[in-house]
């Protein structure tokens, strides 16, 4: 047994070395374990469960529409007269009860609100999911799920890019549109030559080819999240959430990437 | 097993922290990662040098005191297991290994290891009790609880407040940890009277520190009692029941 004189004769500690206040902290943090009271943020106006409900109802309705845009593409398949009537169907759609182009506008003004409730209510989020997560970033997901969620923002910008492209190229006919644009005239579209014109382009049709790439991938995992934020917590519920989450992105991916493929090829002239 | 190891040094919470390199000679593989601390800190002492201030306690994986991230993940690279039974197996011969506290804006460092995780704390006190006068414990089966739904709660009741979700999450969100209370204290008689109140005042306390969800699903990965990933999905569930049916219950 040791000696305790022995103890008595060793070296005293060192004292402790001085420690930096920090703001906020209580200066018992080492002993209490409790650096600070004070929250990350104060209670925020909007809700971060709201700012998420608007994010899912929003993006469902983009999800929707784009799944009605490609069955309606798909009449490029049949012959030029077919995709041609329903691109004049759908400004005289409902009328009387309807004014001229009064569906589309309508339905304009609806994407359009979502659209901006979609990217405000995203720009939000993500600044408060950076403010929560801190200094040091989450670091090691490799897996191919954590890539669609992590590249949310990358994809929707890449997408928002391509809505102003589609729009001009293919509604306008303007800028980026090809040469032979031809304009809606005396109750006959030309959607059908003005999808070829625009298509025989190599580069356009590749960037198509790539929106509808990318499109994908933030569907698939938008869809899951709206699985989510709605609420879905019961095992079929969830499964058939999940089921649909891949199902749908995956019917608007094929059924609209045929298109320029088939132009590309030449199926489609 | 000779196995480096770059553990995270901060001597306070002011301390901008750094990693320090040391060299474990002597690791075996079936020691945890908690032993394998243990053992540094041992050379450590024995050099006469500070050694490294983590949290601990059951060792059995029930207490929720243990959690570091090992090589970037909240608890260590095997799935749905605590740093207390993170085994060594997972590295071989000369391996390094990165031991960094639990990371989240909500979880200021203490000091080496240790985080303060009283933001999950003030969750619970908003709400994740039971406050009514459950008066003595019935005789059993005078309140008939379905033998399923019993089973689901003790599912969502699992939750040992470790806090690896939160770490694990991108966005800092504690969705999981929040979604596991709001079911399992919904599901049974004693926390069903309070179940729309609760969900107010824990999701008005979890939007002050942590983050949305966004549905990564690395929570669940790491998650060492196994919650499922639906517990995130109660959150919203259980939020808009409130708007919906506007009561307390």
């Amino acid at each position: 047994m040791a000696d305790p004189q022995d103890v008595k004769d060793a070296e005293p500690a060192p004292a402790p070395t001085e420690r930096r206040p920090l703001p906020g902290a209580e200066p018992a943090a080492l002993t209490t374990g409790r650096v600070r009271d004070a929250r990350v943020r104060p209670a925020p106006k909007v809700p971060s469960w709201v700012l998420k409900i608007i994010m899912a109802v929003t993006g469902t309705v983009f999800a929707l529409f784009v799944l009605v845009h490609m069955i309606g593409n798909l009449k490029i398949f049949m012959d030029p007269e077919h995709l041609n009537t329903y691109a004049y169907w759908l400004r005289t759609a409902f009328e009387p009860l309807l004014p001229y182009e009064g569906l589309l506008w309508i339905m304009r003004i609806v994407l359009l609100v979502c659209l901006v409730a979609h990217i405000a209510a995203a720009v939000m989020i993500s600044s408060r999911a950076r403010a929560s997560r801190g200094t040091h970033k989450r670091r090691g997901m490799t897996n191919l799920r954590s890539f669609a969620a992590r590249n949310m923002l990358v994809t929707g910008t890449v997408l928002l890019a391509f809505i102003i492209f589609h729009l001009l190229d293919l509604t306008l006919g303007k800028a980026v549109a090809p040469s032979g644009y031809q304009h809606i005239e005396n109750g006959q579209a030309y959607a059908y030559e003005n999808v070829v014109a625009s298509f025989s382009r190599w580069p356009v049709a590749a960037f198509y080819m790539f929106a509808l790439l990318v499109l994908f991938v933030h569907l698939a995992h938008g869809l899951w999240t709206v699985v989510q934020d709605l609420g879905a917590t019961g095992r079929r519920t969830r499964a058939v959430g999940l089921f649909l989450a891949g199902a749908i992105p995956l019917a608007i991916l094929l059924g609209n990437i045929l298109i320029p493929i088939a132009v590309l090829t030449g199926v489609v002239k | 097993m000779r196995l480096t190891l770059e553990v995270w040094r901060q001597t306070d919470p002011a301390d901008a922290g750094r990693f320090e390199t040391h060299v474990v000679d002597d690791a075996t593989p079936e020691m945890s990662v908690v032993e394998l601390l243990d053992r540094l800190n041992e050379s450590l002492v024995e050099d006469g040098r500070e050694p490294f201030a983590f949290e601990s306690d059951c060792r059995e994986g029930i207490c929720g005191a243990c959690g570091v991230t090992v090589d970037d993940r909240p608890h260590g690279p095997q799935p749905n297991t605590p740093s207390c039974h993170q085994r060594l197996s997972s590295w071989t011969d000369g391996q390094t290994v990165r031991i960094e506290p639990l990371r989240s804006g909500a979880y200021p460092v203490v000091r080496d290891l240790v985080v303060d995780r009283s933001a999950l704390d003030r969750i619970v006190q908003a709400g994740g009790h039971v406050a009514i006068q459950a008066g003595t414990a019935p005789d059993a089966d005078t309140t008939p609880v379905d033998h399923a739904l019993a089973e689901m709660a003790l599912d969502f009741a699992a939750c040992i407040g470790c806090g690896a979700c939160v770490a694990a999450c991108p966005n800092g969100a504690a969705h999981l940890f929040v979604g596991s209370k709001l079911t399992h204290l919904a599901s049974l008689p004693g926390g069903r009277e309070e179940r729309g109140k609760r969900a107010r005042a824990m999701i008005a306390e979890m939007e002050q520190d942590f983050g949305p969800c966004s549905s990564f699903g690395e929570c669940a990965d790491v998650c060492p009692a196994g919650i499922p990933l639906a517990a995130i999905a109660a959150v919203n569930r259980e939020r808009m029941r409130v708007v919906l049916r506007g009561k307390n219950d």
